[in-house]
């Protein structure tokens, strides 16, 4: 899968940006600040339909403007699939493929797959259980388009089933139970089909990124990922009536794969509180690429790899440990100093203010 | 920046659904530029609206008599009843030709997080239909998203031991939309290829 040309209008600080991308290795140079993470979130965005930065729509809309349009060119195999997302500032986006509008989301994210490697990927191991969620989420979407409406109606359920439990205020009249009984039902129907569909992803990851990350460190240790979860035993819909009067009282939904985590340890250690800042380090990477490589064996091709600035943060032994692991596929990386040796560069782009030149 | 006149209608249309600062911008540009009768004519028309325009006292269509014309039209067939979120959603319904019954509409769908719950929605007129019309199938034709997902099912709770058949369009519609959007033909296989969610003959599979 290959990302040919990328167009932005309108997109964070580029006003007009055409782009034709190697196949190989794109180095996207230029001074911090300048716009180079943009356009890596841009082709990102084609991936995931959201910002891997956590961006809401409106901030990615350039200021002043109505919307924001990223548009690629996108080959496949033998296909060539012309990609157009309208980002709307306030509203819905308008999503194209070939010419042709589509409603469903999940219809328009599978033609892209990227990974990405970010400067803050240490929070994959050193933050909180979101983190690790998302990057499950994540790889899911990757891997079967379909699972992004499973993960935004998780997201949409818990905010609705929230908005109820806040306005109850702790009293359970029969109208707040009955309609609290329907978005429960909602929430175990979503709910239990995520939970085991990450279950059934970290049985694959845990093999490989075992592996990656004895790779890329001195001498051999046994990682475990294990899915912690405090109702998957007993089922969600158990659950639930088990945490009602404390969800009322507390306005918030105490228990589901919201609050699920994926425990990581190193030799039988939790990775994030026993594992050295350069051992951490390795593992994320290993996250990384082991992710990359399961969903390259679901869907049959690499996702398009993208570095952001990620080896002014790695030692150059993990740096030249990493280029060696890389699959030789489309990578574009961004950088504002030199790259490591052994980074094989096709093209070279600058980035200035918003401004792309070749 | 602007004139305040000019001002005030960018702000005006600016609060409208789907337009943008900068569409609000042009729009007001157009109607300053354009002759004075035509701007008479567009407020002439929203107002008309506004007044001649009022909810049926039965099925909260739009309509400008007490009861709407498809309420009064003795050619629907009775006890049949499709439910739906908006007006709109009657529009769409009625393009595909398919479907016979009268119709409810509830005013949107439960969503907590905009304060709607069933308070807020015509659901017990709903109920009140049911004995008054003899009524012996509901459609439940909320759009398909988690809303009105957890509409239907809302109402199919409440309806089911009244032993009303209760059935839902079918799924094929695009997801998380809304039914406006659809084309009349795949909008018509969902009606036609609804399923059973309460009540009814349990004798029966299918719905037909
Ligand atoms: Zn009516």
């Amino acid at each position: 899968m290959l990302v040919q040309r990328l167009w932005l209008n309108d997109f964070r600080n580029y006003t007009s940006v055409e782009l034709s991308l190697s196949d190989g290795v794109t180095a996207v140079v230029g001074d911090n600040g300048q716009g180079k993470t943009n356009l890596v979130e841009a082709i990102a965005w084609l991936a995931r339909g959201s910002s891997f930065r956590g961006a809401t729509a409106d901030s990615m809309v350039r200021g002043g403007c109505d919307g924001a349009v990223i548009r690629a060119e996108v080959v496949d195999g033998q296909r060539t699939t012309l990609l157009e997302a309208e980002l709307v500032a306030s509203g819905r986006n308008r999503l194209q493929v070939n010419r042709n509008r589509v409603q469903r989301q999940s219809d328009f994210i599978g033609h892209v797959r990227a990974t990405v490697f970010g400067p803050d990927d240490l929070v994959l191991v050193k933050g909180g259980p979101a983190e690790r969620r998302r990057f499950l989420d994540d790889l899911l979407v990757d891997m079967q388009p379909s699972n992004h409406r499973l993960r935004s109606d998780l997201e949409r359920i818990l905010r609705q089933r929230n908005g109820l439990l806040r306005q109850a205020g702790g009293r359970a009249t029969p109208e707040v139970l009955s309609t609290l009984d329907v978005w429960d039902a909602k929430l175990c129907e979503v709910g239990e089909e995520l939970a085991a569909r990450r279950v059934a992803l970290l049985a694959e990851l845990e093999p490989a990124a075992g592996d990656l990350v004895n790779l890329l460190s001195d001498g051999r240790s046994a990682l475990n990922m294990a899915y912690e979860s405090a109702w998957l035993e007993v089922g969600l819909a158990e659950s639930l009536v088990g945490s009602r009067s404390d969800d009322l009282r507390r306005g918030t939904t105490t228990v589901g794969p919201h609050r699920d985590e994926v425990g990581l340890s190193v030799d039988g250690m939790p990775a994030r509180s026993h594992a050295s800042q350069g051992e951490q380090r390795s593992l994320a990477v290993a996250l990384r690429l082991a992710g990359h490589g399961v969903v390259t064996s679901h869907t049959g091709s690499d996702p398009v790899i993208m570095l952001d600035d990620v080896f002014s943060e790695l030692d150059p032994r993990r740096a030249t440990s990493l280029i060696s692991l890389l699959p030789d596929t489309q990578t574009v990386v961004t950088t504002a100093g030199d790259l490591p040796e052994g980074v094989v560069v096709d093209q070279r782009v600058h980035v200035h203010d918003g401004v792309v030149s070749t | 920046m602007y004139a305040d006149a000019v001002q005030k209608v960018i702000d005006e249309l600016g609060r409208l659904p789907g337009i943008g600062p900068k569409s609000a911008q042009r729009l007001a540009f157009h109607m300053l530029k354009s002759p004075a009768e035509d701007a008479v004519r567009l407020t002439d028309a929203i107002t008309d609206m506004k007044d001649r325009v009022r909810f049926c006292d039965r099925c909260f269509n739009i309509s400008e008599e007490p009861l709407c014309l498809i309420c009064s039209d003795a050619r629907r067939e009775p006890g049949l009843l499709c439910v739906v979120e908006e007006p709109r959603d009657i529009v769409a319904l009625e393009r595909t030709g398919g479907f016979r019954g009268r119709y409810h509409v509830l005013g949107g769908a439960i969503s907590p997080i905009d304060g709607v719950g069933p308070d807020q929605l015509k659901v017990s007129e709903l109920l009140g239909r049911m004995d008054a019309e003899s009524v012996t199938e509901v459609i439940l034709a909320t759009n398909p998203n988690i809303e009105g997902e957890a509409t239907a099912m809302y109402l199919a709770r409440l309806l089911g031991p009244l032993g009303v058949e209760v059935t839902r369009i079918a799924s094929g519609l695009p997801v998380g939309g809304d039914l406006e959007y659809a084309d009349e033909l795949t909008l018509g296989r969902a009606l036609e290829g609804r399923r059973r969610l309460a009540g009814g003959p349990d004798s029966e599979n299918g719905i037909r």
